[in-house]
This record gives C-alpha cells, structure tokens and sequence, in this order.
C-alpha cells in the first residue's frame, strides 16, 4: 500500500537527489580524479612497453602479457603469493581464534592488560615490523641461538636459504596480522549469546563440538569479513618481503607486488609491471566481490 | 557452569605464554636500541646489562631524523584532516538521502581497497606529474586520502546512522540548512566516529611505506618508514643499535597515539560486522 501518489514520489525522489549532490562532490571529485582515473590510466599501461630504440613508451599490444606467460619468475611469483596469502591468512585465523576465544574466557585474569598488549603490533609500521624480524632470524641471531641452546646444532639460515625464506616472511606477516584478526574475533565473540553456549554445553556438546557447531556458525559474517579484508591485504602487501629478503635468494620469495614494483622502478618496465598489476586486481576482484556482498547485506 | 581450577590456572598460563611471545619481538627491539653493537653480537637476546642512550644521540642528532618525522607528520596530519573533510559529507549523504546510483557508489568505494598499488601508483603518476606534484608532500597526502576516505566514508556512515534523523527535524524546523545541521548536530554526536577515521587515517599513513618510497625523490621528502628502509639499506654492515632506536622512535609517536585511540577505531571497526 502506498499512500503517497507516484508523482509526489518522483518529486520527492528528485529533490533527494538534489539534495544529496552537494555533499557527495568532495567524495565523487576524488574518487574520480585519484581513483577512477588512475585506474584506467593505470590499466591502458599494459599495453605500452619502453623501447629503448625510440626512448619512449609504444603501444605493443598484448605483448607485455605474451612475455608474462613466458616468464618463469612470474610464475614462481604468482604460485608464492599464493602461498604467502592462504597459509598467512590461515596461521593467522588459527592463532587468532585460539587467543580470542582465551582472551573471551571470564576465568582469565588481567584481561584488559592482555588485550592491550596484543594490540601493539597493529600500530607497528611494515618496515619496523620487517626489521624486527629480519633481526630475529640473523644466521647468529635471537632465533637461532635459541635453537642451538635446544640441541639443535645446525638451524637453517632463515633468509638465504631458497627452500625457507618465503615462510620467513609469512611468519612475519601472521605475527603483523594477529592483532586486527584476534580484535575482531572477540568482538564477534563478545557479541555472541552466552545463553546459547550454555545450552550447547548443558545438551552434552563438548568443546570442540560447541566451537564448531555453535559458535563458527552464529560468527559467519565477522569471519568471512575478517578473511576477505585479511586475504587483500596480505596479497597486497610490499613491505615485508621488500626488506626482509627482496624476493631473494633469486627469485625464492618473491611475491607479486615485489615483482611489479621491480620491473617498473627498477628495471624500468612499467607496462610490464602493470600487466602485473592487472593479474592481481583481477585475483582480487573475486575475493572483493565476496566482502561487498557481506558488508552491503 | 564452573571451571575446573586446575583448568584455569592452565589458561591464565596459556594466555600469558602466548602474549608474552607476541610481544617478544619488541621487547627485543627496546632492547637493542639500549645496547651497543658489540653487546647485540655478543648477547643476542639478553637484558642490557649496560644501557645506554648513545644509539638515540646518535639517530636523532646525526640521522636526518627529524627533516623525516617533520614530513611524516605533515603527511599524517594532512591525510587525517582531507579525508574526515571528503568523507564526512559523502557519509551524511549515504545515511541520509536515497539517490540514484547509491549501491553503485558504494560499491566503488568499498572495491577500491583491493586495488593493487602497482596500478594505482602508475596511474597517479600521470595525474601528479600533470600537476607538479610528484616529489611533494600534497602529492603523498593525496595517495594517502584515496586509500583511507573509503574505510572512513563507511566507517563513518554507520556512526550518522545511529544518530536520529528526529534530532535534525527540529532544527530545519526551526530553519536550520542541512550543511547546518550536519556541522551543528550529527558531527558533535559523531566525535566517535571521527576518533576512529582519524586512528585510521593516522595508522595508514604513518607507516605507509610503499607510495612514500616511489613518489619520493630525494631525502628532503622522504617520510620515516622510508628513512628506516634506507638506513638498513644503508652499505655494508648493518648497525642493529642505532637501527633498533631509529625504529623505536618511528614507532613511538604512532603507537601512543594509536593506544590512545584504538578504542574507538575497534569499535567502529566491528560495529557493521558484528551485529
């Protein structure tokens, strides 16, 4: 049942629309000029490339992407950001939930000092977090001095030995990661109705069986946003493999983004790199489809 | 339902266990920043036995430290301020009025977190170089803003939707404009909202690392984490002292504030997700 006539809607609708203009320009105006464009701009790169010959850019068609489906480092980036993206997000979920689920527990004393202390390596910048750990794994260093104080006679060289300097990195981006997923998971958890665990946990359901038939399910939207988000911004992330390792030894560890960077600002191949780029926005555009979906519901 | 004791003592270990070696590393960092270099190589994970400040003195008055912090802060607080500006109408329009075009609107704003840097960064280029304003701090503060004014228009609009549109009424009643009334009502009701884009502003643009190391051309511009980026960089043998003290306090003005303002980032942060 309406109870307004249609053309009074369409009026109303029209002066919404009048009214809501001016307070969106700011927000339309940059996303058009420092979004929109730069995207497409960025995007028509891929088919340029430099020649030397002519000391300019010329339209080369699809070549940059004949050349990306020869190119064996592409490929070891590709299968490593994989990698470096699903088991980082994963450690960092499964840490995650076992430290929130702890932090949520009312027999747990100090938990505001915990919770406090969790938060800071979220606050850290990528180069300090890198810098850190590129320390800890120095072929001398904290770690492995540790390790020989164990027993263990010969720990591996963590950032030049081509079989382990990928999962150097991982390690160093779960611990980065932690605080925004553990954050997260205990708001959900917080949020969740301790009546129902309860009841759960009365009917006989044990621990485990709880978690997963109780508490994952009423948290399916928190954790599926957790996991997007998360899954983009480690795909994307520069910082660490950047100063850890470069990508080495060779081309052991390198990732996407590092490997796009190198061939426009190092080797200066910037249609190559963003060809690149484009390989990643079109990995990332399925994961984003997921969270928006989420978020808008 | 009651724990059993031994139970609890088992996970007060547990969580005392874990967070202590999540923040081991930097313990490790404060640490090193007080020891020499000889006494890093010598006791690699040991308590300073002699602490010294010589690392800090030599950072903040040998290093261009502070050309770099003064960059960083113009930046941050630059990208703070342009992007409550952009976003805080934006996110008004979005809680308040129904127009054509708003699911596309937001679906662009909230895709644009997943665009990979490389592209963005190459296009920018061509838009900064147009305008000379490639090798500027503006030019960086303008790459921040695009990356923050998304979370923060959304963030934001959550914040004005929970504020009554009943309260607004009774003004324009009274002929108050809607310009006025969003500074006068929903802005002063949403100082949350603006803390937690502000922390997030702050957090992404202190420690942005990849924009601030290709726009920038010479070490008058850089910001801090690039400083950082160059000092082990920096030839030969890396000197972990002064390193771990030129980290300490790039992280220190960003930490405190963060910690100060998390609170509300958190909040604002799972307020959508959760419900």
């Amino acid at each position: 049942m309406r109870s307004r006539g249609g053309s009074a809607t369409t009026v109303r609708r029209l002066d919404q629309e009048r009214q809501a203009l001016p307070f969106l320009v700011p927000a339309l105006v940059v996303l058009c000029a420092v979004s929109l464009y730069p995207l497409v701009q960025g995007i028509s790169r891929v088919f340029y490339a430099y020649r030397a010959l002519a000391q300019e850019n010329v339209f080369v068609g699809w070549e940059n992407f004949v050349l990306l489906f020869q190119d064996t480092t592409f490929f070891r980036g590709f299968s490593n950001s994989l990698v470096w993206t699903v088991t980082g997000v994963a450690g960092m979920f499964f840490l995650s939930y076992i430290l929130a689920t702890m932090l949520n527990s009312q027999y747990l004393r100090g938990r505001r000092f915990y919770r406090t202390v969790t938060l800071i390596p979220w606050a850290l910048p990528g180069t300090v977090v890198s810098l850190i750990w590129r320390y800890i794994f120095l072929p001398n260093g904290p770690l492995n001095t540790f390790l020989r104080g164990i027993g263990i006679a010969n720990p591996p060289n963590w950032l030049t030995n081509p079989q382990i300097a990928l999962w150097t990195c991982i390690i160093a981006n779960i611990w980065m990661g932690i605080p925004f997923v553990t954050i997260m998971l205990l708001a959900g958890l917080q949020a969740l109705d301790r009546q129902v665990l309860e009841a759960a946990a009365i009917d006989g359901a044990g621990y485990f069986r709880a978690q997963f038939h109780v508490v994952l399910p009423s948290m399916k939207k928190v954790i599926l946003i957790i996991l997007t988000l998360e899954s983009i911004w480690t795909f994307n992330m520069f910082d660490i493999v950047f100063v850890l390792t470069k990508g080495g030894p060779g081309s052991a560890s390198v990732t996407l983004p590092l490997y796009a960077y190198q061939n426009a600002f190092m080797y200066y191949q910037a249609g190559y790199g963003a060809a690149i780029g484009l390989i990643i926005l079109s990995v990332l555009l399925l994961v984003i489809a997921f969270y928006i979906r989420e978020v808008l519901e | 339902m009651r724990m059993h004791p031994a139970k609890q003592i088992l996970l007060n270990v547990a969580v005392f266990v874990f967070v202590v070696m999540l923040a081991f590393p930097v313990v490790l960092l404060v640490f090193n920043s007080l020891k020499t270099d000889i006494e890093i190589f010598t006791s690699p994970m040991g308590v300073p036995l002699a602490p010294t400040l010589g690392n800090f003195r030599d950072v903040l008055f040998n290093t261009t430290f502070f050309t770099n912090l003064r960059n960083t802060v113009i930046v941050a607080f630059s990208t703070i301020v342009l992007s409550a500006c952009v976003s805080a109408p934006a996110s008004y329009a979005l809680s308040r009025y129904r127009f054509k075009g708003k699911t596309a609107f937001s679906i662009w704003l909230l895709a644009t977190q997943a665009f990979p840097g490389i592209i963005m960064v190459l296009g920018l280029f061509t838009v900064l170089s147009v305008y000379g304003l490639v090798n500027t701090l503006f030019g960086l503060t303008i790459m921040h803003t695009t990356f923050s004014m998304p979370f923060s228009v959304w963030l934001l609009k959550g914040y004005f939707d929970k504020i009554p549109y009943a309260l607004e009424e009774a003004a324009q009643i009274d002929g108050c404009t809607r310009v006025r009334s969003l500074v006068k009502i929903v802005l002063p009701l949403a100082v949350p909202g603006l803390l937690a884009v502000g922390t997030f502003s702050l957090l992404l643009s202190w420690n942005e690392f990849f924009f601030a190391l290709v726009i920038m051309r010479d070490n008058a511009h850089y910001t801090l984490p690039v400083y950082l980026a160059r000092f082990i960089g920096s030839g030969g043998v890396v000197q972990w002292g002064p390193l771990s003290a030129a980290a300490l306090l790039v992280s220190l003005p960003v930490l405190i504030l963060f910690m100060l303002g998390q609170r509300y980032l958190v909040s604002g942060l799972t307020g959508g997700a959760v419900k």
